[in-house]
């Protein structure tokens, strides 16, 4: 039985997250009734997928789409370490997690900064408490690997959510290297050029797709840099419910960072009802903050990834408004 | 002294909302908390808005925003408030923030000697860059923990003082000078139209510099 199943009935989910307090038992109920037929299935065509190509050496147009119908929980690592290209990139490099780690010193301000994350990184969540070592591994390893980037707070939610997908604490170290290295480069070294940029670009987006939202928040006065730049750094983790950010990352792992523009994007276009229905800073704050982030989505993370996929984006427009946003960032 | 009159008693509950009588006078400002990592600016806030506190508070990513309105007298006071990420190198994002901003709160931790030397750099940085006219209060937090603190009051204090800043020694844990803190700086703060107008506060030539004077906020 999929581990989704067994926690139909727990106050905490699949993933070790504790549910929130108006969580619709029933309704989810009613969901995974029909949604186990749905995992079944999807997980007898993935043993189908991963027997013809073990090395899902290339993503093609069938192996994309069924990727955005959601990787099911036992295949992830493997598939998303083949499909990223982080297999590749640790068989070349086997010694180098260890090596890291073997290293006599730390620099002490990178470990303090680390440490104190630490207990703070999904607190709610009842399986960390004994992941924290390895959390520690994979971050303090990172951070002497890449001296541009060191620690940047966020990864501590990034590294934190692979290490519960993975359980694997090198997997976990090079899936992070590739976020952060190939999908989101220069999001968190030091200067974090390319987040600025990329919220500038995110900005022209929406007032490309959804004008009128653009201009309530621009009128009600909340910059973009308080809305999105967590779900930027953070690849949405520790914004929306995990299953959601499973499914973003499924297809990032697959697709690149086209398919953070996606979701970012999907927030502000499924929500343009209830943004524009915000009528003073504060409403609008709390709404992404709470509202949009709801136990709800977790039922509906198919309608979500649905509506990502059905907007209108290319990866030329992205590049051409990165051209643009290079001169005039956020 | 009239001071506001608190829901829930004994200092720990969240400040009053507005009784939405009409004769109250109402005023906006916008407040930006700066401070290093992990010294409690989340945590302050949290207590402030919802009179929650948190263990382990998640790190800010970027930056919160909140608002919370407390009563003085017969105005109320309305703060938006900026809580931002203290890692160094969200440091980039923080001038958007405090642009504009009527108020400051600069927080470190009493127990962290390099916490107190970051917020006098963040001093120096609102006074060379912020609203002339910011009203800057200066919090020592984690006050619960004071048997193990570094950095002694007096210290803080005379160089609030040499600073012009408002100035306390703060616990979100156990509430402690946390609604007081808010407090003194709304009493600070000119209560005036000037910001009286919604959204003011966020344009980016707001009028917080040259507010009229002679114009009580109705």
């Amino acid at each position: 039985m999929d581990a989704t199943a067994s926690s139909k009935f727990s106050d905490v989910d699949e993933y070790g997250f504790k549910r929130g307090q108006n969580f619709d038992y029933r309704n989810y109920s009613k969901f995974m009734d029909g949604y186990l037929k749905t995992l079944t299935r999807r997980r007898m065509k993935w043993e189908a997928i991963l027997q013809q190509n073990p090395d899902l050496s290339q993503v093609d147009a069938k192996l994309k789409r069924y990727i955005r119908k959601g990787i099911p929980g036992p295949y992830r690592p493997d598939v998303w370490m083949k499909i990223s290209g982080a297999a590749a990139e640790q068989r070349r490099a086997p010694n180098l997690y260890r090596s890291l780690l073997n290293s006599e010193t730390f620099d002490k301000e990178i470990s303090d900064s680390i440490s104190i994350d630490l207990p703070r990184t999904f607190p709610d969540n009842i399986h960390f408490d004994t992941k924290k070592q390895r959390l520690y591994n994979i971050l303090i390893a990172y951070a002497h690997h890449n001296r541009d980037v060191g620690y940047c707070q966020g990864l501590n939610y990034i590294a934190g959510l692979l290490l519960i997908v993975t359980e694997d604490e090198e997997k976990s170290f090079w899936l992070l290297k590739h976020i952060v290295e190939n999908i989101v480069p220069q999001y968190h070294s030091h200067n974090m050029s390319n987040l600025l940029r990329d919220l500038a670009v995110f900005r022209e987006l929406v007032i490309r797709r959804v004008p009128a939202v653009n201009r309530h928040v621009d009128n009600l006065g909340l910059p973009y840099p308080v809305i999105a730049s967590k779900w930027f750094i953070c690849i949405f983790a520790e914004v929306l419910p995990v299953e959601t950010v499973l499914r973003i990352w499924d297809c990032v792992f697959a697709e690149g960072y086209k398919i953070v523009f996606r979701a970012a994007l999907a927030m502000f276009v499924t929500h343009k009802t209830s943004i524009l229905a915000c009528d003073d800073i504060a409403a609008l704050a709390n709404h992404f903050r709470d509202i949009m982030i709801q136990d709800s989505i977790v039922t509906d993370c198919h309608g979500f990834i649905e509506s990502m996929f059905a907007l209108r984006l290319k990866r030329s427009e992205l590049e051409s408004l990165r051209k643009v946003a290079v001169l005039n960032p956020a | 002294m009239a001071t506001t009159p608190r829901s829930g008693g004994a200092g720990s509950g969240t400040a009053q909302r507005p009784n939405g009588t009409s004769q109250n006078k109402s005023c906006q400002f916008k407040l930006v908390l700066l401070g290093e990592s992990a010294v409690g600016k989340s945590s302050l806030v949290l207590r402030f808005v919802k009179g929650q506190f948190h263990e382990y508070q998640e790190s800010t990513i970027g930056a919160a925003f909140l608002t919370q309105t407390i009563c003085i007298e017969d105005t109320v006071v309305k703060f938006e408030i900026w809580d931002t990420a203290g890692q160094e190198r969200y440091h980039s994002l923080a001038p958007m923030y405090y642009r504009g901003a009527q108020a400051a709160i600069v927080v470190y931790d009493i127990q962290n000697q390099d916490s107190f030397q970051r917020a006098k750099t963040w001093v120096k940085e609102l006074h060379k860059q912020a609203s002339p006219n910011i009203v800057i209060a200066l919090a020592g937090n984690k006050a619960d923990l004071s048997n193990i603190r570094v950095v002694e009051f007096d210290e803080a204090k005379q160089y609030a003082e040499e600073n012009a800043l408002l100035f306390m020694e703060t616990s979100a844990k156990t509430g402690m000078n946390v609604n007081d803190i808010f407090l003194a700086i709304a009493k600070k703060l000119p209560k005036n139209d000037g910001a009286n107008n919604q959204g003011s506060s966020i344009r980016p030539n707001g009028n917080e510099t040259n507010r009229p004077t002679n114009n009580c906020c109705k």
